[in-house]
């Protein structure tokens, strides 16, 4: 199996690491980086836990390979928001309880941010579309839709950048 | 959900909707799961699965494994058995076939996927190369996939040592069933069949060992709803003392029951670290959990139901299949069946009931604990009979429920297996049901609608749910009750260690706003921790919605212990009697003069010259708590009290069909819950809205499919579809708060919909589809399983008509490609 060094940009940092060529971007993330917050759930593409955005658009990152990650400016979970000051995506999920578990929630986070990035107005079917490749075990969803349709509206409203 | 919050860190109320403290560190990727715990240089274990359902292992030959690159230990199950001892079952009842295995087959593999030969190597990658490596030669046996198959006379038996694939047969009766069956007016006869599902929490399953041979201690990291039950487990597999083991479960990504059993694989991990002293993990892949963990749900119910003209259910008889897979899974996969036989009267003053249980051995995965623990079975059953009665009858379901709801007095109520029922109103909780559906409105929007060719279903049902169950009977350990060490600190804060593992419930929250109440103290102010063994001598974990009233109970008699101590302190310091002492917003006060509840704490440890003479030092509380009032075992008439309280529903369900695809949309699901006294509101309704999903998912999408071979045919979140965003509605919910007599008065809050939403689900699409001739008796009824009936009722449908509905949807999933052929 071929070894290569690469050079991976995540939130804003620059790592150098060694992976295989068949190394997941998930897995260099988590083993090779240091970053446990993007989680692994289905290793398939279907599920959206280890969604992280790859110059602003939300990848599978169990669906790449982690050369394929160089050059680009990785954003995982730690690069959004802290403990002390949330993230106004993550505020939101919160205050409408949507998380219970909290696995699949980075990847929640990190579709959400991009969906409202993109999009100057949302309606909640808009929203439920763009979350249908989130899976969720815990919350029946409608505490995370509540919360992103929220956000949504005060975009609308105030013009506020995520 | 109307649910108020206080967003600014005051002191919340219990009763009051106080955000999470859990949610900051869930969000941010800083919360640590199993997979993220295992040290940098852990070596990793991937497991040789059996590719056939039914087998001989004949030769296994692990040179070629051992030599591949990375590659550290190579295992059998020979080879882990001469050094370990096997699970079995300590089930007390009689005509119990026996059971031994180990964590690795032996000599015998009886489902796809079971656990056969460990690789462990220097990383996952290298350990799952290898695993191809691995020779086994198979003798393939005739694999047993039907439940009624396996019955047959001359079917392939699992187990050379039993009779039969019965592992275990049990009946019992009461009241006069003869009588009943005879001065009934009608009889009703149907076969229920319930389907297959999984509870499937995201984060799959895990365990991370560690073994330290200068000390003799291993320390196994695990994904497990009771840490303190696993560490028994594991000291009796390994041969350590239980002394010598440290069980942690680090944050959990769900569990929903699956993560109840102590599995094989928990105890390999455990046996490689001690045999390679060097930390192992295993990590459980997606299609592990589908093949190989824990599934939920699958049994057959022949029903006999006497009844009256006037609707009122006089005898009710049930023959119930269960199918447990492979009943090699510890707690026994038969504990749900059992449950299922207690609780199938539901709601309703059913005098006669009568049952026999087969439970029954086959080639597929071990049936274990989801989310309401057979339960869900019992009580889709009686509601279906409630409905099917009606329609015999020409009656409206809703009064054939009325004549036969357990009366108000008295309580508690005995239950025809005798649980004590100690629970308010149904036919009080019914009405609120139909009143906050709108019912008689909804019956004329269903008629005119019909008129216009459209399928509206209305469907009702309701739950009554032991909650805090005491496991004795249908495990054989691990009885009811709960733990707690509690200490106020010399700073004033407090801190709380608890059996009760949270899998993402809030408990973190929930018992710091019980102890904030006894202590008049910021919730702030007091850290919850759980599921670490070095920090509490034992506990019961999290299942069968127990947390609130057994987790619950014992902060509030430890909180209310160090209050006492607490007041006593300050009565000596003040020069009062304890009595004069009040306690109020974090001051104990006599008169005029008060103290600060930190200058007590402070008093305790540090000017102990303060405390009255001859009081032990320090403000901490070991505590247990029982109510007591569970029966471990069955009295002489075969009765048993199974819960320390039992939490009531009433769940209501209007939906659509559209017969030209089978789709299903469900339009509006209300749920009336009687939880007793809620601690954080948001948190429960949450608690309904997730398992809401859940119920739409088990009756709508979810499926899994074994083909006659013993394969699953169903091992991906592609072939097997949950709930996605858009397709579960927002769950209207009513709180009836009646309080439980036990203390703090709480009642289970974790599955009431899951208990009570399958049955409402189903009974609305057997309503919405009645007119066309089709009658519902199954579970299963994705948009391809509906057509099919559909087709099989003679209705005329067309496919290409175009969709009714503009929701998302989920991908076409498996069990729907796989019956495509029949539809």
């Amino acid at each position: 199996m071929s070894e290569h060094q690469i050079v991976l940009n995540v939130n804003g940092t620059s790592h150098t690491i060694e992976v295989e060529a068949r190394t997941l971007l998930c897995d260099a993330l988590r083993d090779g980086v240091g970053l446990l917050g993007t989680h692994a759930a289905c290793e398939q593409g279907v599920c959206g836990s280890c969604t992280v955005l790859l110059d602003g658009t939300s990848v599978r990152s169990c669906l790449m390979f982690a050369v394929q990650g160089q050059g680009a400016e990785l954003t995982t979970i730690e690069g959004v928001g802290s403990v002390d000051a949330l993230h106004p995506v993550q505020e939101a999920l919160s205050r409408h309880h949507g998380l219970q578990c909290g696995f699949c929630t980075a990847g929640v986070v990190m579709a959400g941010i991009e969906l409202l990035a993109e999009h100057r107005s949302l309606t909640r079917h808009d929203i439920e579309v763009a979350l249908s490749g989130n899976l969720c075990r815990c919350t029946g969803y409608v505490g995370i839709v509540d919360a992103l349709e929220e956000l949504a509206h005060r975009h609308a409203s105030e013009g506020v950048s995520s | 959900m109307t649910t108020t919050m206080n967003t600014d860190g005051s002191t919340p109320n219990v009763g009051g909707g106080t955000r999470r403290v859990e949610d900051a560190r869930l969000l941010t990727g800083s919360a640590r799961y199993l997979a993220d715990v295992a040290d940098r240089d852990a070596w990793h274990v991937a497991i040789v699965r059996s590719p056939v359902a039914h087998a001989r292992i004949r030769r296994i030959d692990l040179e070629a494994a051992r030599r591949a690159p990375g590659v550290l230990a190579v295992v059998d199950g020979a080879e882990l058995s001469s050094s370990s001892a096997p699970f079995g079952h300590l089930l007390p009842i009689p005509g119990i076939q026996p059971l031994e295995y180990w964590a690795l087959a032996v000599h015998k593999v009886r489902f796809v996927g079971e656990p056969v030969v460990a690789v462990v190597a220097t990383s996952r990658y290298a350990a799952e190369d290898a695993l191809e490596l691995v020779e086994i030669d198979y003798e393939e046996l005739s694999p047993v996939v039907d439940v009624l198959a396996a019955l047959e006379e001359g079917a392939p038996r699992l187990f050379d040592d039993w009779t039969s694939n019965e592992f275990l047969q049990a009946a019992y009766a009461t009241g006069d069933l003869d009588e009943a069956f005879a001065t009934a007016d009608g009889v009703l006869t149907e076969r229920i069949r319930q389907h297959r599902v999984i509870g499937l929490p995201l984060e799959g399953h895990g365990a991370c060992g560690r073994f330290d041979a200068s000390t003799g201690r291993l320390t196994l990291y695990a994904s497990s709803q009771q840490p303190h039950n696993l560490r028994t487990v594991i000291a009796s597999v390994t041969g350590l003392s239980e002394a010598a083991i440290d069980v942690i479960a680090p944050d959990m990504g769900g569990g929903f029951g699956n993560k109840q059993h102590f599995m094989r694989e928990e105890a390999l991990v455990a046996l490689l670290a001690m045999r390679l002293e060097h930390a192992v993990v295993w990590s459980q892949d997606r299609t592990e959990s589908f093949t190989a963990s824990v599934h939920s749900r699958e049994q057959i119910h022949d029903v006999e139901v006497a009844y009256r003209n006037d609707g009122r259910v006089l005898g009710l008889r049930v023959e119930l299949y269960a199918d447990l897979g492979s009943p090699t899974l510890y707690f026994t996969s038969a504990a749900p069946a059992l449950v299922t036989t207690s609780l199938l009267a539901g709601c309703y003053d059913i005098e006669a009931y009568g049952y026999v249980l087969h439970a029954v051995a086959t080639n597929k995965c071990p049936m274990g604990a989801y989310r309401g623990f057979g339960q869900p079975q019992a009580i889709l059953t009686i509601e279906r009979v409630m409905d099917l009665v009606a329609e015999r009858l020409g009656m409206d379901p809703v009064d054939v429920r009325r004549v036969n709801f357990i009366p108000d007095a008295p309580r508690p109520f005995e239950s025809p297996t005798g649980a004590q029922y100690d629970v308010g109103s149904f036919s009080e909780q019914f009405d609120d049901l139909l009143r906050l559906m709108d019912y008689e409105a909804l019956r004329s929007r269903q008629e005119a609608l019909r008129a216009q060719g459209r399928y509206l279903g209305i469907g009702v049902a309701s739950m009554v749910e032991a909650t805090a169950p005491n496991l004795h009977a249908i495990a054989g350990q691990f009885g009811g009750f709960e733990m707690a060490l509690m200490t106020v600190h010399p700073d004033g804060h407090v801190s709380i260690q608890i059996g009760t593992k949270s899998q993402g419930q809030g408990h973190a929250t929930v018992f710091a706003q019980l102890a904030s109440e006894v202590f008049t103290i910021p919730a702030s102010h007091v850290t919850v921790r759980d599921g670490d063994t070095t920090a509490l001598p034992y506990g019961m974990g999290t299942w069968g919605s127990r947390s609130a009233v057994m987790g619950g109970g014992v902060v509030l008699k430890g909180a209310g212990q160090l209050r006492d101590k607490m007041t006593v302190i300050a009565a000596h310091m003040l020069g009062a009697r304890p009595e004069e002492v009040t306690l109020a917003e974090g001051m104990f006060i006599v008169g005029e003069a008060a103290l600060p509840f930190v200058v007590v704490a402070q008093a305790a440890y540090l000017h102990t010259f303060l405390l009255p003479p001859g009081m032990d030092m320090g403000l901490s509380a070991m505590v247990s708590y029982d109510p007591g009032n569970t029966s471990s075992f069955p009295d002489e008439r075969g009765r048993m009290n199974v819960a320390a309280t039992y939490a009531t529903a009433a769940a209501g369900v209007v939906l659509e069909v559209d017969i030209n695809t089978g789709e299903v949309e469900i339009e509006r699901m209300v749920v009336i819950d009687d939880a007793g006294r809620l601690i954080n509101p948001m948190i429960v309704d949450g608690q309904i809205q997730g398992a809401a999903a859940q119920a739409i998912g088990q009756i709508l999408l979810e499926e899994l499919v074994y083909g006659d071979d013993g394969q699953l045919r169903t091992t991906t979140l592609a072939d097997y579809a949950i709930p996605i965003a858009g397709t579960v509605p927002r769950v209207d919910i009513g709180h009836r708060e009646t309080p439980s007599p036990l203390l703090g008065g709480f009642r289970g809050a974790g599955e009431a919909a899951i208990v009570s939403g399958p049955a409402a689900i189903v009974n609305a699409i057997a309503d919405a589809v009645a007119p066309l001739g089709v009658r519902i008796t199954q579970t299963n009824l994705s948009s391809s399983r509906l057509r099919g009936l559909l087709r099989d009722a003679g209705v005329s449908i067309d496919p290409v008509a175009g969709r009714r509905f503009t929701r998302p949807r989920p991908p076409q999933h498996g069990a729907d490609r796989l019956t495509a052929s029949a539809t």
